[in-house]
């Protein structure tokens, strides 16, 4: 799909966020994210990927830039923003004292306009989630894995146009990382967009159309990962990632 | 070694500056309540062994008495005085205004001539009552006047019979009671003859049920609102709820109306037990009907009107303490935090909730007095007062004051909740906030 004639879910221009004169958590991030595409940022621990992420989810207002979402400026549309995306923050816990099904039902109430799309989503979270019986149970029996699925559920059964995941496996085990990337891939090929964000560059290698590579909140390159790594000559993400660091005099 | 290094960190997580600033400012507060009880004990103390008499049988034999009163309260172990005044009317509560005294103990026309009959002698005590607290009421003027009037007239009639061993049978059973006491109260412009100690005693069931149920409620829906805030803010579901489709102020709004209707719903369950309780131990009562029209006469009983005004005070004081408690839990780190922030809405409503019980409030001195009506819940731990007293003045402008405050907080918690610092300030030096500008500087 060539990436400029192709339909933009996201466009990021010129994103900052200064906490203090001179300090940028990020500065002046650009890029943006097509329909049915699986855009990752990758950096490390505090390189401005959550800042970012949370910037375009209107939880944090922006310095200078803007971003627009379906057709709507974070700045100002935001409530139109949040009606096109859904986020998932990286180690984020549920309303213990409520069912799975409960809490999608809750959550479902939040997005849907009408009592049958409420309905529509919960199926939706159930049939993602495949929790089965213990949907029906509350969610502080749930294990990390189970109760990441059932968060998974919740950000994608609305189908948004843009679902954006903070470190999506974060602290899962392998075969739940596996089978959520797989969902991710799945739902990309159905329409849905991703803006993901991970310190897993062997993930994201596997699961995103396109990469975005960040540190100290600079973002230093955008590309898909094939592309990245013929023309770093490197294996793997990891070693892409240090060139760009190391070229950009970062590290 | 091990185990001190251990013991060494167990120390430092749980002596955390916050738990420090907490003890300091929990001993400052109690130091200051502590004070104020003390000014209004040492005011109470104050020539309590004084007593104001009015003679109105004004005979050698009455003056008499009163010289022999004298005389014994003058003694060191006593340090007393007998203050004497003259009555103009029979309306003991325009007297006690005009002469500017609390109490004052009656020498009624006839007293002699009942004494030289041989029958028990009347004398009447009447107090003027301002306010409920107990501090403020402290007064052993009637005890006094029958102990030390009692002496008087033994040693005035029946000191030489005593020694000459000349009494009568009937003698002797009068001089274990020569005098009886009939005691008035008078409340604002109103007397009623029932002693100051049984209303202290009767209206103690609403004097008691407002504060308690107060401060039930104030801790009860701030910790609500504050773990839900804090619990809400380290799961990060808070994160997810305000990136849903919803106003921010609706999930404020809705937060702090599910704490008002569960602290509301508590109300009405303490009131009702505390009612019932209450009842429970007046019912059946001796003279239980003639009190309760005693106390309704003096103005001492609510009524549904007076029940309202409180009723906007304490939901006044609820919002306050929600918005507090919004912006505590907004600061708060973790669970740990968030059980200690609540500390200063503790201290904000015990020391007016004991206070309160104890003193009157207006009779403090000025510095101390500001300084306790400065916290918004004073207000409400006085309503019942203020609304049974008639102290209009100062009931509206507790309920202005707390609207101000209530304005004042709210504005404060709504531009944190609306702005990015939910999500960037904790309490101990803007942490999270570091931290993400600390991860901004990763490397350098």
């Amino acid at each position: 799909m060539d990436n400029n004639s192709a339909e933009k879910v996201l466009e990021v221009k010129g994103l900052s966020k200064q906490y203090k004169k001179g300090v940028y958590a990020s500065e002046k991030v650009t890029f943006d994210v097509n329909k049915g595409e699986i855009f990752a940022l990758i950096g490390p621990n505090g390189a401005g990927k959550t800042t970012t992420i949370r910037m375009i989810s209107t939880l944090l207002q922006a310095t200078e830039g803007d971003a627009v979402v379906a057709g709507h400026s974070i700045l100002t549309e935001p409530e139109k923003v949040r009606k096109n995306i859904t986020y998932l923050p990286d180690e984020a816990g549920a309303y213990k004292n409520m069912t799975g099904k409960a809490y999608l039902k809750f959550m479902a109430e939040l997005y849907a306009d009408t009592k049958a799309e409420v309905d529509e989503y919960v199926q939706r979270g159930c049939e993602i989630c495949e929790l089965g019986e213990r949907l029906n149970y509350k969610i502080a029996t749930y294990s990390r894995g189970m109760q990441r699925k059932l968060l998974l559920a919740r950000a994608i059964m609305s189908k948004p146009a843009l679902a954006i995941l903070d470190e999506p496996t974060s602290g899962l085990d392998i075969i739940n990382a596996l089978e959520i990337r797989r969902m991710i891939k799945k739902l990309a090929s159905e329409g849905m967009s991703f803006l993901l964000s991970s310190h897993n560059m062997l993930e994201i290698e596997y699961v995103s159309d396109r990469v975005g590579i960040i540190a100290k909140g600079h973002l230093l390159e955008t590309g898909k990962p094939s592309e990245l790594l013929e023309k770093y000559g490197t294996k793997n993400l990891e070693e892409v990632f240090e060139r760009v660091v190391t070229d950009n005099e970062i590290l | 070694m091990k185990f001190f290094n251990l013991f060494r960190k167990e120390l430092k997580e749980m002596l955390s500056a916050q738990t420090i600033l907490v003890m300091i400012v929990s001993v400052v507060a109690l130091v200051f309540a502590g004070r104020a009880m003390n000014e209004a004990v040492s005011e109470g103390t104050e020539g309590m062994m004084d007593i104001t008499i009015y003679d109105a049988d004004n005979t050698d034999f009455t003056q008499a008495v009163l010289k022999s009163l004298e005389d014994t309260l003058s003694a060191e172990e006593y340090d007393g005085k007998v203050i004497k005044v003259e009555f103009e009317s029979d309306d003991y509560a325009a007297e006690l205004k005009r002469l500017d005294i609390k109490s004052a103990v009656i020498i009624p026309k006839g007293f002699t001539q009942q004494v030289e009959d041989g029958k028990t002698a009347d004398v009447e005590f009447v107090q003027k009552m301002t306010s409920l607290a107990r501090m403020s009421n402290i007064s052993t003027g009637s005890d006094n006047a029958v102990y030390f009037l009692s002496s008087a007239v033994k040693s005035t009639i029946y000191a030489d019979k005593v020694m000459e061993g000349t009494m009568t049978t009937e003698e002797v059973a009068l001089l274990e009671n020569p005098i009886t006491l009939k005691e008035s109260t008078v409340v604002a412009n109103k007397t009623e003859d029932i002693a100051s100690s049984i209303v202290l005693s009767l209206c103690s069931a609403q004097t008691m049920i407002v504060p308690i149920i107060m401060f039930v409620l104030i801790m009860f829906s701030s910790q609500m609102i504050l773990n839900a805030i804090a619990t809400e803010k380290v799961d990060k579901t808070l994160e997810t709820l305000l990136s849903a489709p919803v106003s921010r102020l609706s999930v404020i709004s809705a937060k702090m109306l599910a704490a008002g209707v569960v602290a509301a719903l508590q109300a009405v369950v303490y009131m009702f037990g505390m009612q019932e309780m209450m009842s429970g131990l007046t019912e059946g009562a001796e003279n239980a009907d003639s009190y309760q029209a005693a106390l309704s006469n003096l103005g001492l009983t609510m009524s549904a009107g007076q029940y309202v005004l409180v009723g906007i005070q304490m939901f006044l004081s609820i919002l306050i303490a929600l918005s507090i408690s919004l912006i505590l839990g907004a600061l708060a780190k973790d669970a740990k935090s968030a059980q200690t922030l609540i500390m200063p809405i503790t201290l904000s409503a015990m020391i007016p909730y004991l206070l309160s019980m104890m003193l009157d409030l207006k009779t403090m001195s000025p510095v101390l007095r500001y300084i306790v009506y400065a916290i918004p819940f004073t207000h409400t731990f006085m309503a019942s007062e203020n609304a049974m007293f008639r102290n209009t003045t100062l009931y509206w402008g507790g309920v202005i004051y707390q609207v101000i405050f209530l304005a004042v907080c709210m504005t404060f918690a709504l531009r944190i909740f609306m702005s990015d610092k939910i999500f960037t300030i904790s309490i101990g030096g803007k942490k999270t906030a570091k931290t993400e500008k600390e991860k901004s500087l990763f490397g350098r």
